[in-house]
């Protein structure tokens, strides 16, 4: 298979951008490790059960919150859709119940963080991303500058945000202008 | 501005969902021979003042279609469902 090139390669240039002093942000990218969508019918959660089984989750999971492993993560976005990073390869369990679908070439992995990261998400989304309203482990579905997006926070300061890979380039420019007030370090390997 | 509580996603801006369609109209039998039936499924809907139920998509989310009882008069909602769950 064609290896996975990054979208943002031309944009991850390391600096320092805006004013000087402490940097509030920081941005940078990371590679997938490869990207699944699982997605099935009424008897979803069955016909998922063997992947589930040999990624090391014991269920779906909920609408909200991630669920991580040592080899995957996995967010259910849809009450019949699962998407999962992992660098296995999950094309095995596709059947007639199951639809697998390799999006690893289809979302950019931006990753944001620094002291002024949520300041600068409640910018951009009508999402109340309080610490206490967005913790660490849970995940949200929205749109930035009207680009479906996924943002999983990582941890209290740092969060993921996964991106049509053919829009990469204009998600990283409007988080970009915005961060640069609060001053901003680009990390071109996270 | 409406604010929508998609069951997957929680409540969510108005921006982030779009307009499918009146979700009060039921297709005809499709053995259905009158035209009448056929005219009014493709063609005349009601335009209530008040309560009525619309499909929306929640497009910047979940992607899921819903169906959502909206008060066209004051932009209250105080239903909205899977659209797959809404005919049980
Ligand atoms: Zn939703």
């Amino acid at each position: 298979m064609a290896e996975v090139l990054s979208a943002l390669s031309k944009k991850l240039v390391s600096g320092h951008y805006g004013p000087a002093g402490d940097a509030g942000i920081r941005l940078s990218g990371r590679r997938l490790r490869g990207l699944w969508q699982l997605a099935g019918w009424a008897n979803f959660e069955t016909a998922a059960a063997s992947a589930l089984e040999a990624l090391g989750l014991s269920t779906i999971g909920t609408f909200q919150s991630a669920q991580a492993t040592q080899i995957a993560c996995a967010w259910r976005i849809a009450p019949d859709k699962l998407l999962v990073e992992s660098a296995h390869d999950l094309g095995a369990f596709n059947s007639q119940d199951l639809a697998v679908l390799n999006l690893s070439h289809a979302r950019e992995a931006i990753i944001l963080s620094g002291p002024a990261a949520r300041d600068l998400l409640s910018q951009l989304i009508a999402i109340d991303v309080s610490p206490a309203a967005f913790r660490r482990g849970a995940f949200l579905q929205t749109g930035i500058h009207h680009v479906g997006v996924l943002i999983h926070c990582v941890e209290e300061t740092d969060f993921e945000i996964l991106v049509p890979t053919t829009w990469a380039e204009s998600g990283w420019e409007v988080l970009l202008e915005n961060a640069l007030p609060f001053g901003l370090e680009v990390h071109s390997n996270a | 501005m409406i604010r929508i509580n998609c069951p997957v996603c929680g409540l969510r801006n108005e921006t982030e969902f779009t307009y499918g369609a009146d979700a009060t109209v039921n297709r005809p039998a499709l053995d259905e021979q009158e035209t009448g039936p056929w005219l009014d499924y493709v063609f005349n809907r009601d335009n209530p003042r008040g309560w009525h139920k619309e499909y929306w998509h929640h497009v910047q989310g979940c992607r899921q279609w819903l169906v959502l009882e909206r008060n066209t008069l004051t932009h209250e909602i105080r239903g909205c469902r899977l659209a797959r769950e809404a005919g049980e």
